[in-house]
């Protein structure tokens, strides 16, 4: 007989953390999220959508935070929000689809890396719930996942209105006398339903301290956030936060989506408190960045490098953004002019995988990869 | 005998209907499910009688993806062995009805390979999806459908990588489905030369134009880990490496290269190590070329190790997650004197006695889960967007894999998703499944009343308990299909 399997909902907690994945679709510039303005070239190549010194929140006297990330300021004094700046993958198409493909598989590999590393993590398929995506369909970071569901609202899991009442108590009945692993694994899932449940009948109020915005991408979050802290096993979420694809009027057009994920964030962040978010890295990643140089349109065009955030999660905090910086102005650019990805996407990942997965094999999660350091 | 021939016509018409409209395939998903199978009449059929699992039950639960209404009656007939045989020769088996219905997905007989190419690479997994599920649950020839499985698992490939995408289908076709119960060197060659293969595990890399260049080993050291040998089987690192040499040099046409001749495979001389190998104690003289691949593959299939590790797996997969050792060594014998004969193979395992008497002791896959439920409810089925998401729900949506190990046979990384089958059991029973139909009343009144159903779900009778929780639970035909009884097989 194969080993027992332990119930992976006993307890007062899940027994590791989540991973919430949120990607910028559309190439968000991550030279106007975390600026270098220690750098002059950043501001002799954009005159029209370089942001002042002055109207930035400090960050490590070299970077500056966009003044409408402002949300999410209060995180990096804390400690909690890591910064990464110089990052994305070996892609080179420019192509947000060919871009957006290789990263969210992790180059020429089968399936995602997300489905990979639900897949290969020791506990793998333990829990009920796995991985959801929030919205219409699963992304490709999920694909081969063990079990993973796209869900538009918490009403998608359970078992639906065609339940009658004694259903559930009938048939918990049979697997009580139920042999080998189906008794245990029936434990389980009736553990998470009846979760589901009481999350359904609380009213959905969030903790105080958190105000959501009425957007898709605040209302998704509250989900995600209720299914955490309804500790139904939930191992990953992903989200999409579309609209970075400013190839004119940046700024008026990035004003909105940088407003959405600060706020959302924020409100994420606070909703599920400092001990729950300390296992819940918040990785927020985009296929590629933008051109150093603005436009004559007073955008920015498709470029490589860009930032990577990830809030939460129990990281060590320097203090200071990640990057290997070279000047703007006098180091060679890439391509027609971008910024270099000077730190491979996985190399930020891989320290929030190892401490959700202490045990795991990076490289399955990401074949291939030669890992820095 | 009669209705034999009356399932002939029935195929007959059919198959007329399909073609008629072929190419309007959003047609043809409406109409096909309101065409009746040959054995879907729903016509008066027998329960088990049984408080255990009978012998014609058991035979059905392993050697297919779950009892029919007609199928016990037709087993008992013609006795379990002999019906054993039967499945064992599936090209004597009429399976016309099926074949017809599956016409309508052309793109999986698309040849030349370049053809594939025109085909949206998520329409390809659809229809190779929608097929996969339609012969579970109607094909005639299931010990040919469960071994099929069986091997997609065992050669797994992920068709998101590269040109697998668009080669997969004919993987499926050409590698696993030609060779699924024929001889196990000839599947191993199938799928070493298969283009998704030379992708899916970068052969079509393994090269040496130069003496500095090093060989890739993806697909030697999978050849030896899962396809042959076994990961305790007894090979070293160095024959990883020798094997990667002898692979060097073969190659498929890419797409991004040229659409002419896409997926041709071929071998290049000049980029194969051509030196003398040394693996698993035999040596290989250099010059051999190209014909380094069969004397590998010779070595490989030839090596106890492999008669040993597919002996265990096909024992996993029919007898026990954990087999025992008397039957996996008479199957491994079986595999050894027939050279791999996998029809001997497995007719040896069906002759153990361990065959016999491990009875409802495995735990159904997903898969094998929601097809069992159309099965007994003789359900119709386009085989589309809900079942197919329901499939990712569980974690077994047919090729979508990641790794070259294939999806586990056994039953502990499959033991969260119940939440799903339950939710599956209710929406399905209650009518609810987009796509998916079956006639609940006919069916009860064709086998007999509600007990007589249960037994027919159930494979035996329904024990107090059982009898006590459909009754109570609102949902009865719900209820038993996500009974432990009805995950396991």
């Amino acid at each position: 007989m194969p080993p027992a399997l332990t119930t992976f909902l006993d307890g007062q907690q899940d027994s590791s953390g989540t991973l919430v994945v949120i990607f910028l679709r559309g190439g968000a510039d991550g030279l106007n999220l975390v600026v270098p303005h220690g750098d002059d070239g950043y501001y002799r190549a954009r005159p029209n959508l370089g942001i002042r010194r002055e109207n930035l929140l400090e960050l490590d006297g070299f970077f500056g935070l966009n003044p409408l990330l402002a949300p999410l300021y209060p995180w990096w004094q804390s400690g909690q929000l890591t910064l990464v700046h110089g990052t994305g993958s070996e892609d080179e198409t420019r192509s947000h689809f060919a871009a957006q493909d290789f990263m969210e598989r992790g180059g020429l590999a089968a399936g995602g890396w997300l489905g990979r590393f639900l897949r290969v993590r020791p506990d793998a398929g333990q829990s009920p719930l796995t991985a959801v995506a929030i919205g219409p369909q699963l992304p490709e970071s999920l694909r081969g996942a063990p079990s993973c569901a796209a869900i538009q609202s918490l009403d998608d899991f359970g078992l639906g209105d065609h339940l009658p009442p004694n259903f559930l108590p009938q048939l918990a009945a049979l697997y009580q006398t139920a042999p080998g692993l189906l008794a245990p694994a029936a434990h389980s899932a009736l553990a998470a339903l009846q979760r589901i449940d009481a999350l359904r009948q609380t009213a959905a109020a969030p903790a105080s301290r958190a105000t959501y915005g009425p957007d898709d991408f605040s209302v998704g979050l509250r989900q995600v956030a209720r299914l955490i802290k309804g500790q139904v096993g939930l191992q990953a979420a992903t989200l999409d936060l579309n609209g970075w694809d400013s190839h004119i009027t940046q700024a008026s057009l990035l004003a909105s989506p940088l407003q959405r994920l600060a706020q959302g964030l924020h409100a994420f962040a606070s909703d599920l408190g400092p001990a729950t978010l300390a296992r819940t890295p918040i990785v927020v990643l985009t296929e590629f960045g933008r051109r150093v140089a603005e436009n004559s349109a007073s955008g920015t065009d498709h470029g490589r490098g860009s930032a990577l955030f990830i809030l939460g999660g129990g990281l060590p905090h320097t203090g200071k953004v990640q990057a290997n910086w070279a000047d703007l102005a006098s180091s060679p650019l890439v391509g027609p002019g971008d910024l270099p990805v000077t730190t491979n996407y996985r190399d930020v990942l891989a320290p929030a995988l190892r401490r959700l997965a202490p045990a795991i094999d990076l490289r399955k999660v990401f074949p291939g990869h030669a890992w820095a350091g | 005998m009669s209705s034999s021939r009356r399932g002939f016509l029935q195929a007959a018409s059919a198959g007329g209907a399909v073609v008629g409209i072929a190419g309007f395939s959003a047609l043809s998903h409406v109409l096909a499910p309101l065409l009746d199978g040959p054995s879907d009449g729903l016509a008066p059929f027998p329960a088990p009688q049984d408080p255990a699992v009978d012998e014609a039950t058991h035979v059905l639960n392993r050697l297919s993806f779950g009892p029919r209404p007609n199928d016990r009656a037709a087993i008992q007939s013609l006795g379990p062995r002999a019906w054993i045989e039967q499945q064992l020769a599936p090209e004597s088996i009429d399976d016309a009805w099926t074949d017809a219905r599956l016409r309508h997905f052309e793109a999986l007989d698309a040849w030349p390979l370049g053809e594939l190419l025109e085909y949206n690479a998520k329409e390809l997994l659809d229809q190779l999806t929608r097929a996969k599920l339609l012969r579970a649950v109607h094909s005639r020839r299931q010990l040919h459908e469960v071994m099929v499985d069986f091997w997609s698992d065992h050669f797994n490939i992920d068709p998101s990588k590269g040109d697998s995408k668009w080669l997969k289908p004919a993987d499926d076709k050409r590698v696993i489905r030609a060779h699924a119960l024929g001889r196990f060197r000839d599947l191993v060659k199938a799928s070493a030369l298969s283009p998704a293969m030379l992708w899916y595990l970068d052969g079509r890399v393994n090269r040496r134009a130069s003496p500095q260049e090093k060989p890739n080993e993806n697909y030697a050291r999978e050849l030896l880990e899962l396809h042959t040998l076994g990961v305790r089987g007894g090979y070293s690192q160095a024959d990883v490496m020798e094997a990667a040499r002898c692979l060097s040099g073969w190659t498929v046409r890419a797409r991004e290269d040229s659409r002419f001749a896409v997926g041709r495979v071929a071998f290049q001389p000049d980029l194969h190590d051509d030196g003398p190998k040394t693996l698993l104690g035999a040596t290989l003289p250099a010059g051999l070329g190209e014909a380094d691949l069969d004397r590998l593959l010779d070595l490989v299939c030839q090596h106890p190790a492999t008669a040993q590790h597919l002996a265990h797996k096909l024992c996993c997969r029919f007898i026990a997650d954990d087999p025992p050792l008397a039957a996996v060594a008479a199957v491994a014998e079986a595999f050894t004197a027939s050279s791999g004969d996998l029809r001997q193979t497995l007719r040896a395992l069906f002759a153990t006695p361990e065959f016999w008497a491990a009875r409802g002791n495995k735990i159904k896959r997903p898969f094998h889960f929601a097809v069992a439920c159309l099965r007994a409810t003789a359900a119709r089925t386009d085989a589309g967007p809900a079942l197919q998401n329901y499939l990712l729900r569980l974690g077994h949506a047919p090729f979508q894999y990641p790794s070259p190990d294939g999806y586990p046979e056994e039953a502990a990384p499959w033991m969260a998703t119940l939440l799903w089958r339950w939710k599956f059991a209710l929406e399905f029973a209650s009518g609810y499944l987009p796509g998916t139909r079956c006639d609940l009343p006919r069916l009860e009144r064709a086998a007999g009343g509600p007990a007589a159903l249960a037994a027919h779900f159930l494979g035996r009778q329904p024990t107090p308990p059982e009898r006590q929780a459909m009754t109570a639970s609102g949902q009865s035909v719900a209820l038993l299909l996500a009974s432990p009884a009805f995950q396991t097989f």
